[in-house]
């Protein structure tokens, strides 16, 4: 699904974002990437979603190689790649139909198969039934869940959360994470990057961890290590 | 395809209401830039037809001698005729001119008299000439003083009105540069607040952006809001200036007609040429709206 061949990232005045980092992921995998903070695994999914460019190395993405990616074929990578972004926010005046509503509005999508599409996405998060209320009205958690929701509206194949869990109690946190591993049961891969310890070793699944910019350790079922 | 048509439409009136007061400073702004440039239309349609109007009052008018024979003055008009520099010959016979003078003085019982008295007519044959260009005269006066034409030509009255026409011409160039810096200067403030009004709608929108730009919104989606908008501005500014200038010009025509002393009427002119004018204005709105909304997204609506 992911391959990454020694791909670098410097940014201006020799900043090492990522360096040689060689990577494979597979279709339905679920990984995590974990590290201290300014380890680079921000720039990691801004490369993977084209809103970074790499300095070396290749990226292919279920088979389209991304790496000098036009710009106008950007909205079309982006539609196959669902974000969850810890700063990437809910529209406080829209209601959390509208919120799901817009993603698929500004892409074109009929209104007919808007009213099909965004009530099964909030079915997934189990959101449903609050479809008419304002994200101010939401806690924190379900904030994040209407989030999730909105990233599925094109039924990616890859699903990028960059810590997604960061501003929640752990009660909330693990609520994301189920759903997380729920979309990953559907068949999508899921890369998931996290500070959180505890949902890393309960997750029994890969772990990678980044360290200056490089890969240190890559483990079929890691655990949080640092 | 149709509804993003409408999407775009509608987030194009939300960037309008959502800055209500920017939006009414750009339509401002771009009204003026549009009013300062029709204003220089009209002041250099009215100082042409002024030109013209004098230029049409300058001729020569050739007196005949008494005993100068009808076939000589025939002979004469027609050898000016063939000049190239002529544009037309009147000639006004004893006979007219008598009756151009009675005419002329039908109030004044004792002048007709005196001439009543007369047995013969006391008038000689005129011709009036007329050179297709002002610049002509001093050539045509030039030919009347042939040794031929002294014989039988009483005397030559040449209104020339140079000196008015060379006033005006001065104005006229005054205005224009004057004119077109006033709209040179408009035009730049207009692009500024254009750019300005792009940039604080992109920044009011700058969550919306992030998440068309995340979700895979294609570029022109992103961006056609706020030509929109602009095109919008300028469209209404322009419908402005229509609905003021027609009822503007209703008020100034009368005094024109005044100052230019014959029938120039303004508004069949600007009718006739609506729009070769008004296109031409609206292009230059519409160009000055682009340009800076382009440089504004270039600048805050990067990938
Ligand atoms: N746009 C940028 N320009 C310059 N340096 C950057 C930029 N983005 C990130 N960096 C630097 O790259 C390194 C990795 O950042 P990041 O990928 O955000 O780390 P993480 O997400 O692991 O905290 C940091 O040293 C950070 O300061
Ligand atoms: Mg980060």
């Amino acid at each position: 699904m992911v391959k990454l061949e020694n791909l670098s990232k410097i940014y201006q005045q020799d900043i090492v974002g990522l360096r040689n980092i060689n990577l494979h992921i597979k279709p339905r995998e679920f990984v995590s990437i974990v590290g201290q903070s300014g380890t680079g695994k921000s720039t990691l999914i801004k490369l993977l979603i084209a809103e970074e460019r790499p300095t070396e190395g290749r990226i292919t993405i279920g088979g389209w190689d991304i790496t000098n990616i036009k710009r106008s074929q950007i909205p079309a990578l982006r539609r196959q790649i669902g974000v969850v972004f810890q700063d990437f926010k809910l529209l406080p005046q829209k209601t959390v139909f509208e919120n799901v509503a817009f993603a698929a509005q500004v892409c074109g999508e009929s209104n007919r198969k808007i009213k099909r599409i965004v009530p099964s996405a909030l079915r997934i998060v189990d959101l449903e039934d609050k479809a008419d209320r304002y994200p101010r009205h939401l806690s924190g958690g379900e904030q994040q869940r209407v989030v999730i929701a909105r990233s599925l509206i094109h039924r990616p194949k890859l699903l990028l959360a960059d810590e997604p869990t960061g501003n929640l109690d752990s009660f909330n946190a693990q609520e994301i994470v189920d759903m997380l591993l729920r979309i990953n049961d559907f068949g999508t891969t899921i890369i998931l990057v996290t500070h959180n310890s505890e949902i890393v070793n309960s997750l029994k699944k890969r772990v990678i961890t980044l360290d200056n910019g490089e890969i240190i350790s890559d483990k079929k079922c890691g655990k949080y290590t640092l | 395809m149709f509804s993003s048509f409408f999407r775009i439409i509608k987030f194009a009136f939300q960037n309008f209401y959502r800055n209500f007061w920017l939006a009414i400073v750009t339509i401002t702004i771009l009204v003026v830039t549009l009013f300062s440039i029709t204003a220089l239309i009209i002041l250099n349609v009215i100082s042409t037809q002024a030109v013209k109007s004098i230029e049409d009052k300058i001729d020569i008018s050739i007196y005949f001698k008494t005993e100068a024979e009808d076939i000589q003055i025939i002979k004469t008009r027609s050898e000016l005729l063939s000049l190239k520099e002529v544009k037309e010959v009147n000639l006004i016979d004893r006979e007219q001119a008598m009756v151009f003078f009675k005419e002329r003085h039908k109030d004044d019982p004792t002048i007709l008299e005196s001439v009543e008295i007369l047995k013969e007519n006391p008038f000689n044959s005129v011709l009036v000439v007329k050179a297709k260009n002002s610049e002509y005269y001093p050539e045509i006066l030039k030919v009347l003083d042939k040794e031929e034409y002294n014989q039988i030509i009483e005397k030559k009255d040449f209104s020339d009105h140079k000196i008015i026409i060379n006033k005006i011409s001065i104005i006229k160039t005054k205005i224009e540069k004057i004119g077109l810096f006033v709209i040179a200067f408009f035009a730049l403030i207009a692009a500024l607040i254009v750019f300005n009004t792009v940039r604080i709608a992109i920044y009011t929108h700058r969550s919306e952006i992030k998440i068309m730009k995340l979700v895979g919104a294609s570029n022109w989606f992103i961006r056609a809001p706020f030509l929109v908008e602009e095109f919008f501005y300028a469209i209404i500014s322009f419908l402005i200036l229509i609905a003021v200038f027609y009822p503007a010009i209703d008020f100034l025509q009368p005094h024109l007609n005044y100052f230019l002393e014959y029938d120039f009427d303004l508004i069949s002119y600007f009718k006739a040429n609506f729009a070769l004018i008004f296109g031409l204005e609206f292009l230059t709105i519409i160009i000055i709206n682009a340009l800076s909304s382009f440089v504004a997204m270039k600048k805050y609506l990067k990938a």
